[in-house]
């Protein structure tokens, strides 16, 4: 290290005086100035910049910057161009002695595919890349209102899936090319401004913790999907990885303000019976229960939903002179859901900034975010109240009380408990990155960047029942008040160095790049409960005198140290090398397994620079590809190879004598627990048709993950539980993906209709491949709701994750599902032949995972009106509809307090519960039109310089054979009363002053 | 330019300084690992205190959280509501009406291997194992003198070694009774991945025995021990318990032995409770006849099994909850009819035996046409959360009242049951036993029997009479061959009249995921 250390010292001392001697000159000016691609900010390179009309000219280095040192006194134009964008031409005059700075943004010329995307610690041009990497900007985002970032790249990338929960801003899970994982995350690691986040993009006492970030601050999102691209985030990138790059300025000052309201209406509900259907059923069913029946007609799901109006308002100021730039802006979101009592609320502001010194070689550029979002949650409960209470009771009694069930079995009124309880979140967050670069003179194409950058949430989730709520009257609790606050620190510090070189004889480019980093995590967990309150009066806002309390405190804290290196050769614009290593090491292993080695490699051939092709095709472009690497999962908890004593809490004594003793239970734990491991490759070929016209990619890929994590048994008696974290167990994704981007009407003149489209199609399985080792045993995992510790789904060697686990139902002559109330031996298949009908002849069948997810956005405009739509289908899904399992029989009818069923209950004519028939698990493919926007711009009205109106619909229809609520219930494929699903009109307006 | 070469410094020091910064270990602070836990010398209650725990808890947060073992459902993983269910339910004393999981399977012996009530049943053995083994192999002479440990406090951990050894052998006693053949790992195994051997029956129930005697003297006189923990009578009770089954266990019958235990049992200082009722009050823990209980409390051992769940499950229908100190009744276990006939008038309210005077029978069937229907079946609330005197507990959603796991009178009906069998002692002072149970009974001499009523037969009817619900049912049948090729009550074998079932079913199956777990097992007969 330090003899490099001296020698650099002794190159640039060198260089500095040869670089002294170029001074000095009389009627000449310099001209420099950065090029970077529009819709990312990210640098170009290799950019020609020519002064035309001289043999005058130069190329932009890596970070886009070039000069050109002697320009005669004069005015000029420039030219500056690159393939694969529209060239421009500036007019620049140039006065002697002095510097004329001018920045030029080029626009990529493919439709969709951005010209530089983002990659780990760097940008690459879409053209070099060897990895599978897309970008998406802010022009073929998603509109209307959104909440949460990852709604913005919905249906736009191949292979990419986001799933939300139908609340507004709800939990979101985004899965790339599958999951890797079964107990370990299967949530890619996101990167926002060169900050990753935390799993699953932090905490949040509230719902999706990224609704920190507000989308309209969003430049690009870019997704690195196979493991030439996301080894360099190592033991983090087995399941992708998503980097956010938010807006910054441009020269001049741009001020925008953007406005939008919103309502959103139920789109579709849960069928159930109506008063007449459910008192014939109770009069046939449950005769013993007409006394019972009531005489009103509620329809209980009706009066806790709503019509939910929204609204948005974002102010932003950028601008930049000479090389400043900044962006400052300012957010408040606010959207009710469609059942009373859900809220999401969001104010947040955010500055970017950035400059360069000493002659541009220094550059410094710093992002902070900070925001507070309000969650408030329809109090649980709610919605399966309004699901199961009886259609034929009042919503009142005579004196104005609310109806409840005398029985405490029954469903309470859930207008009661709307009143009543209360479930809160708040998170304030903030994220901030300072980074600075120093590109050194003495050597051409090296540059060294240090980036420090933090993550900081201070969050509460309070809930309160107060003692007059009906499950507090019926169980004596008395009320209780819960809080958790979740604090989390994370800080990150990052050196990389980067080289640029054309290797003249060799006819190549090299591109290497080099770091580390360190990131710290602490979290402090922190919550108190109160039982039996003094008084109801103070709410959630103080803890009254309380017989029954306890406190909760718990540090979490890890580390991860990492070295990397990237090595992009390029030999003739036409071969393509990038091989990538990272070193991480992870305070979430024990001694021996704290570091591993994470490399990849990928090759690149670009066919068309081939002389055999060259101008002879209608191709304009046609580049394979190929890519090989490893990556780890490390998203599962602390400390898991430590044995560790948990001392009991003050509800869990043990009497001696007349003492309580405070417990201490040693964990088990496997002290040789590491990450999991994915191997991956992808092949891929991409074209572009007709000046890129038309461009397309089709990509194959698998991955194989090994050493995964489960939570298995033990053989008894052998470690201190009966179940051990430990790896084992291997799974599988493979697929194919492709992409097609078109500008499929170019307009003929300024303001001509054109319509550019987007068409992605992705097909994933998965297999689980191994499990202890064993082969042959089965895992059951997905809990429904019915009875205690039932499960639907299995996990087995051979069969897709989460396959369902069901009995085959048998058919009548008539191919018809055998109903109506009879023994299991009628109702389902003996499949193992062993003459009786049991637990044991349950098999695996179909999955939660789509077979091929398909998305389409097109974007069309004339003159002043635009005019964008996406889908999104889904084929072969499958839902198990546990509304309809737990309600589809008659036996709740017949307790004390007789529950309402699911309408499908007359087709099977159950009685008892079915919950494991086939017959509940169902085809959910599906067809929705995600999101239509109108808009019509004007510019240059008066002093505005555009004003924009715009009309969004979300969730226009779905056409689906589903008989829930919504085919897109979860990521696993369970349907339990999930939040109804709404649609969404948004109106707004955007200025640009 | 010294600009330049300034900043290209600080680089280069940058870079080397962080390139120190490898050291990616972190401790955990909120917990304690086991390297340090031990310098706290009260840590050796507190771990002791967890072995007496895992019968009476599920986990480090009451009532529910940090569960000692991965089940499905916590509250039904308690180690006495497991094993309640499995002594109880599938014979003619109790049905319960939930539909959870394979629960009914329970009601009608028709379990299988994948049956989870079972598996947790067996996890919790291993894990009540595993605790005592960890405690022991802890408290090594080695580990000990490591530590500096001596004087008063070497001598308190020596006792303390005594009741680790005592409860893993209760629970092995429970492995053997309801699974057979089941593997023996001791404090001599070390922890791992290395599946255990399985061992016979019979050499199980030889380590029980073996450890039962060796530890004996290292504890309290019987009844001398701090309430809650074992002494030498709860030792002399397993030992008796252990040998009266011998037969079933290790095909050798041992009722001279039984009888011997016994006896040290009456002779500690334990008395007759003069008030039946308080024995399974809120307060039973002042009851003279505890031998060895399992304590609970409202507030501060809180769980959702033991005597929560025997309280709770046990009340709903007509009951009014508040009448046994309750928030709220749980509609779950009822009576078999078959066991009505073995009391005076059915059990009916005018019975002169008061040990059936808290059946409920107000808008309850006697057959069980429907198991899932809480109204089919005779209530038989036998557990309150009243005190003796009609106090309510300290929590109406938690039980004050203790689990006895032993009691007195269990040990007179073993010397009478020995005496019957020709294990020695004398028929006179069997009778004596038996009759000062029914005089506190009836309340007077009307209900005493005679010699010649005093068969082994009339033993097992009087067990089922003053050990109502107490978790010995299922034993005890086995013990007189009426478990399952012999004798018929309603729902045994899956119809409602009741049929025999297989002798296979005198054992229950090994749970189905530890034989893919552990690979050296073989399944039981039948399964």
């Amino acid at each position: 290290m330090f003899v490099g250390a001296r020698r650099l010292i002794a190159a640039v001392t060198c260089g500095l005086l040869s670089a002294q001697a170029v001074q000095a000159q009389g009627t000449t000016g310099r001209i420099t100035g950065r090029v970077v691609e529009t819709s990312s900010q990210g640098p170009l390179a290799n950019v020609s910049v020519t002064v035309t009309g001289t043999t005058l000219g130069a190329y932009t280095r890596p970070d886009g910057a070039y000069v050109l040192p002697a320009v005669p006194a004069g005015s000029y134009k420039l030219r500056v161009a690159r393939i694969g964008y529209a060239a421009k031409e500036v007019p620049v005059t140039v006065v002697a002695e002095q510097t004329s700075t001018v920045d030029v943004s080029l626009d990529a010329l493919a439709a969709q595919l951005a010209g530089v995307v983002t990659v780990g610690y760097g940008t690459r041009e879409a053209r070099d890349r060897t990895g599978s990497v897309e970008t998406v900007t802010g022009k073929t985002f998603n509109t209307g209102r959104v909440i949460s970032p990852e709604q913005l790249i919905q249906a736009k990338v191949p292979g990419v899936q986001v799933i939300d929960n139908n609340e507004p801003g709800g939990g979101i899970s985004l899965r790339i090319r599958g999951g890797t994982s079964i107990n370990a995350s299967n949530e890619p690691l996101f990167v926002v401004d060169g900050v990753p986040l935390q799993v699953g993009g932090g905490v949040s006492a509230g719902r999706n913790p990224l609704n920190f970030l507000n989308p309209n601050d969003i430049e690009s999102i870019s997704v690195l999907k196979d493991a030439s691209a996301t080894s360099i985030y190592g033991s983090r990138g087995a399941n992708g990885v998503v980097i956010i790059t938010t807006k910054r300025g441009s020269q001049g000052t741009q001020v925008t303000y953007g406005s939008s309201y919103s309502n959103s209406l139920v789109a579709k509900d849960a069928p159930l019976l109506d008063a007449a259907a459910f008192r014939a059923a109770v009069q046939q069913y449950a005769p013993e229960n007409i006394g019972k029946l009531g005489t009103a007609t509620t329809n209980w799901r009706d009066e806790i939903q709503r019509a939910a109006g929204g609204q948005e308002h974002n102010l932003a100021v950028a601008g930049g002179k000479d090389a400043m730039r900044y962006r400052l802006s300012l957010n408040y979101l606010g959207q009710d859901g469609v059942l009373e009592g859900t809220t999401a609320r969001r104010i947040g502001s955010s500055l970017n900034y950035s400059d360069r010194m000493f002659n541009d070689r220094f550059e410094v550029k710093t992002s902070l975010k900070a925001s507070r979002n309000d969650d408030w949650f329809t109090p649980g409960g709610v919605l399966g109240s309004a699901t199961a209470m009886a259609p034929t009771q009042p919503i009142r009694n005579a004196d104005g009380s609310y109806y409840q069930w005398i029985d405490p079995l029954g469903a309470n009124n859930p207008l009661s408990d709307l009143a009543l309880l209360q479930d809160r979140g708040s998170t304030f967050r903030t994220l901030g990155n300072f980074e600075g670069r120093y590109s050194f003179p003495q050597i051409d194409g090296l540059s060294l960047t240090a980036r420090a950058g933090y993550d900081f949430t201070q969050s509460a989730r309070t809930t309160f029942s107060p003692s007059t709520a009906q499950s507090d009257v019926e169980s004596s609790r008395g009320g209780r008040i819960d809080r958790n606050n979740p604090r989390q620190v994370n800080t990150v510090f990052e050196a990389f160095g980067n080289y640029t070189r054309k290797l003249e004889g060799l006819k190549s480019d090299l591109d290497l790049t080099a770091g580390y980093t360190y990131e710290k995590s602490q979290g402090d967990y922190s919550s108190f409960f109160a039982q039996k309150l003094s008084t109801n009066l103070l709410g959630s806002s103080g803890v009254p005198g309380a017989e029954t309390q306890g406190t909760f405190l718990e540090i979490q804290e890890s580390k991860l140290i990492s070295t990397f290196a990237r090595l992009n050769y390029t030999i003739n614009d036409k071969y393509l090398l990038t091989g990538t290593v990272r070193r991480d090491g992870s305070s979430r292993f024990g001694p021996g397994n704290q570091w591993g080695v994470f490399p990849s490699f990928g090759a690149a051939w670009r066919i068309l620079e081939e002389g055999f092709l060259k101008d002879k095709t209608p191709f304009s472009d046609l580049k394979l590809r190929y890519s090989w690497g490893v990556n780890g999962n490390q998203s599962f908890g602390n400390y898991l190879f430590v044995s560790t004593y948990s001392t009991s809490n003050a509800q869990a004594l043990v009497q001696f004598g007349n003492q309580f003793i405070n417990m201490i239970r040693p964990s088990a734990v496997d002290p040789s627990i590491k990450w999991e491991e994915t191997t991956s490759n992808n092949i891929a070929l991409e074209w572009g048709l007709f000046s890129n016209r038309i461009t397309g990619t089709i990509d194959y890929y698998n991955k194989k993950t090994d050493d995964l994590i489960f939570n298995v048994p033990v053989p008894a008696g052998t470690n201190l539980s009966n179940f051990v974290t430990t790896n084992i167990g291997s799974l599988e994704n493979k697929g194919v993906e492709f992409g097609l981007n078109a500008r499929v009407f170019e307009p003929k003149s300024d303001g001509g209709f054109s319509w550019d489209a987007n068409l992605n199609v992705a097909s994933n399985t998965n297999k689980v491949l191994s499990i202890s080792g064993a082969g042959s045993d089965a895992i059951l995992t997905g809990g429904i709701a019915g009875g205690v510790g039932n499960t639907v789904q299995v996990l087995k060697p051979g069969y897709a994750v989460n396959s369902f686990f069901v009995f085959k139902h048998k058919v009548d002559a008539n191919g018809k599902p055998v109903t109506g109330d009879k023994a299991d031996a009628e109702l389902y298949e003996d499949t193992n032949g062993d003459g009786s009908v049991n637990f044991n002849d349950r098999v695996p069948y179909k999955s939660p995972n789509p077979k091929l997810i398909i998305g389409h956005t097109s974007n069309m405009a004339y003159r002043n009106f635009d005019l964008a739509l996406t889908a999104r289908a889904y084929l072969g899904n499958y839902v198990y509809n546990n509304v309809s399992s737990n309600l589809g029989n008659y036996q709740a009818l017949k307790g004390a307090a007789p529950a309402n069923l699911y309408a499908g209950v007359a087709e099977f004519g159950f009685v008892k519960p079915q919950y494991f028939s086939d017959l509940y698990v169902e085809d959910a493919s599906f067809l929705r039109l995600d999101n239509v926007t109108v808009g019509y711009t004007v510019r240059n009205l008066r002093s505005l310089n555009s004003v924009r109106i715009f009309g969004t619909v979300q969730n226009v229809f779905t056409k689906t054979k589903y008989t829930g609520i919504d085919p897109l219930a979860g990521v696993n494929g369970i349907d339990n009363n999930i939040y109804p699903l709404s649609r969404t009109f948004t109106a707004g307006l955007n200025i640009g002053f | 330019m010294h600009k330049h070469s300034r900043m290209l410094m600080a680089a280069v020091a940058l870079l080397v300084a962080v390139g120190a910064c490898t050291d990616v270990t972190v401790e955990p602070k909120s917990t304690v690992s086991s390297a340090n836990i031990f310098t706290e010398p009260t840590a050796y209650r507190q771990f002791l205190a967890k072995i007496y725990g895992g019968l009476a808890l599920t986990g480090q947060s009451g009532p529910a959280g940090n569960v000692d073992i991965t089940s499905n459902d916590e509250g039904f993983s308690h180690y006495v509501r497991l094993l309640w269910q499995m002594e109880e339910l599938p014979t003619d004393e109790a049905v319960i009406a939930w539909n959870d999981g394979p629960l009914q399977e329970l009601n009608t012996q028709m379990w299988g291997s994948q049956n989870s009530f079972l598996g947790q049943m067996y996890y919790r053995i291993y894990f009540q194992v595993s605790m005592a083994n960890e405690f022991l192999r802890e408290t090594s002479d080695a580990k000990l003198a490591s530590r500096g440990v001596s004087g008063a406090l070497a001598t308190q951990i020596k006792q303390y070694r005594a009741e680790a050894r005592f409860l893993r052998a209760l629970s092995y006693w429970h492995g053997i009774d309801l699974f057979g053949d089941i593997p023996l790992v001791t404090d001599a195994d070390v922890i791992g991945k290395t599946a255990p051997q399985q061992a016979k029956r019979a050499d199980v129930y030889a380590f029980a025995v073996s450890e039962l005697n060796a530890i004996r003297n290292d504890l309290p006189a019987a009844g001398a021990a701090e309430y809650g923990r074992a002494d030498q009578g709860a030792v002399a009770m397993l030992l008796a318990k252990l040998y009266l089954n011998a037969n079933v266990y290790a095909g050798a019958p041992k009722y001279a032995e039984a009888r011997a235990e016994a006896e040290k049992v009456i002779a500690g200082s334990y008395s007759l409770d003069a008030n039946f009722r308080r024995i399974f009050s809120a307060d039973n823990h002042t009851s003279p006849e505890m031998v060895f209980p399992i304590p609970q409390d409202g507030k501060k051992t809180q769980s959702y099994g033991g005597t929560t769940f025997l309280t709770h499950a046990s009340v709903g229908g007509n009951m009014n909850a508040s009448d046994y100190g309750l928030d709220g009744g749980w509609w779950g276990l009822r009576l078999k009819p078959e066991i009505l006939p073995l009391f005076p008038n059915n059990g009916g309210p005018t019975s002169a035996d008061k040990r059936s005077a808290h059946f409920f029978t107000n808008g309850q069937t006697t057959s069980i046409a429907n198991l899932t229907n809480f109204n089919d079946g005779v209530g038989a609330p036998k557990f309150s959360n009243k005190t003796s005197t009609g106090q309510p507990g300290s929590d109406p959603g938690f039980a004050d009242t203790d689990y006895p796991m032993f009691r007195l009178a269990d040990a007179y009906l073993i010397y009478a049951e020995a005496v019957t069998r020709g294990g020695g002692g004398t028929r006179a002072q069997a009778l004596t036993y038996v009759n000062a149970l029914r005089q506190r009974a009836y309340g007077n001499t009307s209900g005493n029997v005679t010699d010649a009523q005093m068969t082994t037969d009339f033993i097992l009817d009087e067990r089922a009479r003053e050990l109502l619900w107490e978790g010995t049912r299922r034993t005890d049948l086995i013990r007189y061959g009426k478990f399952t090729t012999a004798g018929v009550w309603s729902w045994k074998g899956n119809v409602a009249a009741g049929k025999t079932t297989e002798a296979f079913r005198n054992l229950y199956p090994l749970p189905a995921s530890e034989l893919i777990a552990n690979k050296n097992l073989t399944q039981n007969t039948g399964y």
